[in-house]
């Protein structure tokens, strides 16, 4: 690789004011499990490398007034274990759980995957399920982003450039709203999702679905809510007719494309059986 | 951290157990300081993206990709690589179960192998079968089948605690 400068800054506020002085000049590595590949491969050739691993707390995990926020820092290994993204976004943990490998997730962070904007980044889907918002800081301070606004495109970002992802917030609404995720790669380790579905949903007594969200990874230019499929089940009891309802609705909703990982039928197909999947693991979650 | 004339950087690793002190480009990772310069190469050069696990190698504690480690990231570090394992010339448990059960061939994966086991045994001493076989998920084998690996692991696991 060519050699760029490098910078590792010690607080936030000195990455932002190197950021600010020379925008086009530095460009953030954190685990650099996205970033060193492009590089590897040709696809960026940074002039220099603002690595924000040495910012004490970046990655910190905390509730705070009825939000979980998360550091942008924290890694995928961090997000799989931990008790409060278990108890509030229960699909944000097992997402974080299955991405890559062992070795990915104990460098691969959760604002690495959010700036990356892959149309596949499984953290994604369950954030949009659990209602979070994205934190861009910037010379002019803090603004927070709803998760839907945040990617525009395959590789793109609402990010300006002299800003940093420094956190994710979400509602700690405890185990009383449920989310699932569940994704198809070609094996379980170190394969890219071909289509993933988040699922969340209150489930009352009766076993009524309320407040549904759906969202799926990997089917449209960028993660998207699944609208009609939550209308279908929004107040509906999971099973025979309103499964196959949704099933229908889902495929409906997903914009798939054919590339070299999967085709688009199939991936259509497949959103159907993700949604079973991860409504029936809500459902019978709620019963235990 | 010192940044020097052409754009080369102090840092201080250590390697097994040793300070090293060397100037490094920022481009170059982890798996390159280790194997060019320091010529440590039981790590192994793979895929260089992350896919293949035969550079896999132990930063403060944790199972990384050598190869999608930048060696400035790596500043003030613990580095553990397969050289470190073997102690006064005798084999580490975790060697010693892979020769005993056939968990190495052509041997390529095996550093890799070793180091994510070794991660995986400092955090869980008592691994289920499961548990190892996602320690190493990112680690590809193209000899064994996995099986004599998973093999050697518990083995090795069951000889710590016995002992
Ligand atoms: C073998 C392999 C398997 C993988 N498997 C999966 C998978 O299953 N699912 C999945 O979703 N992803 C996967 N990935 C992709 C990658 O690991 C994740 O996207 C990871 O979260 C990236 O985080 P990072 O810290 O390593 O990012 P980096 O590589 O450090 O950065 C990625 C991009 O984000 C920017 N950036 C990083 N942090 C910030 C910040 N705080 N503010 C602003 N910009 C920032 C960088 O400039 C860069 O453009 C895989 C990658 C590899 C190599
Ligand atoms: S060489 Fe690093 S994972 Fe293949
Ligand atoms: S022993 Fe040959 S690749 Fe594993």
């Amino acid at each position: 690789m060519t050699a760029p400068r490098f910078a590792r800054p010690r607080t936030l506020d000195e990455a932002l004011a190197l950021l600010a002085a020379d925008p086009e000049g530095w460009t953030p590595v954190h685990g650099g499990t996205d970033l060193l590949v492009r590089m590897r491969m040709g696809m960026a050739a940074p002039r220099g490398l603002l690595d924000l691993t040495g910012i004490p707390g970046f990655g910190d995990i905390r509730v705070e007034d009825g939000q979980v926020v998360i550091g942008a820092g924290a890694t995928h290994a961090a997000l799989a274990a931990d008790e409060r993204v278990r108890t509030h976004a229960p699909a944000l943990a097992r997402a974080a759980g299955l991405i890559g490998s062992p070795a990915i997730r104990n460098r691969g962070t959760l604002g690495g995957n959010l700036a990356n904007a892959s149309p596949a980044a499984d953290t994604v889907p369950p954030l949009f399920v659990v209602g979070a918002e994205v934190a861009l800081r910037g010379p002019d301070g803090v603004r927070w982003v709803p998760i839907e606004d945040f990617a525009s495109g395959p590789g793109r970002t609402v990010r300006g450039a002299t800003d940093l992802v420094v956190a994710v917030r979400f509602p700690a609404q405890g185990r009383e709203v449920r989310s699932a995720f569940e994704r198809l790669g070609t094996r379980k380790a170190l394969a890219i999702s071909k289509v993933s579905v988040a699922v969340a949903a209150r489930v009352e007594a009766d076993g009524t679905l309320r407040e549904v969200r759906v969202a799926l990874g990997a089917v449209a230019p960028t993660v998207i809510r699944a609208r009609e499929t939550e209308g279908v089940l929004e107040g509906a009891v999971w099973g025979g007719e309103v499964a196959r309802a949704a099933c229908d609705a889902v495929r409906r909703e997903a914009r798939p494309i054919t590339d070299l990982r999967a085709g688009e039928a199939y991936r259509r197909e497949m959103c159907g059986v993700l949604l079973e999947r991860a409504v029936a693991t809500i459902v019978d979650g709620s019963r235990s | 951290m010192k940044q020097l004339p052409e754009d080369l950087v102090s840092i201080r690793l250590t390697v097994n157990g040793v300070v090293r002190s060397l100037d490094v480009h920022p481009g170059e990772t982890l798996l390159e300081v280790l194997r060019g310069r320091l010529r440590l190469t039981g790590t192994k050069r793979g895929c260089e993206v992350g896919e293949c696990g035969a550079c896999t190698v132990v930063l403060d504690g944790r199972a990384v990709n050598s190869c999608l480690v930048l060696a400035v990231q790596a500043d003030g570090a613990e580095v553990l690589t397969v050289e470190g394992l073997a102690r006064e010339g005798a084999l580490h448990p975790l060697q010693r179960a892979f020769l005993e059960h056939g968990a190495v061939q052509c041997g390529f994966c095996t550093p890799g192998m070793l180091m994510s086991a070794h991660a995986l045994l400092a955090q869980d001493p008592s691994p289920t079968p499961d548990a190892v076989r996602r320690a190493i998920a990112g680690n590809l084998c193209r000899c064994t089948g996995y099986q004599a690996i998973v093999d050697a692991v518990l083995a090795a696991a069951g000889e710590a605690n016995s002992s």
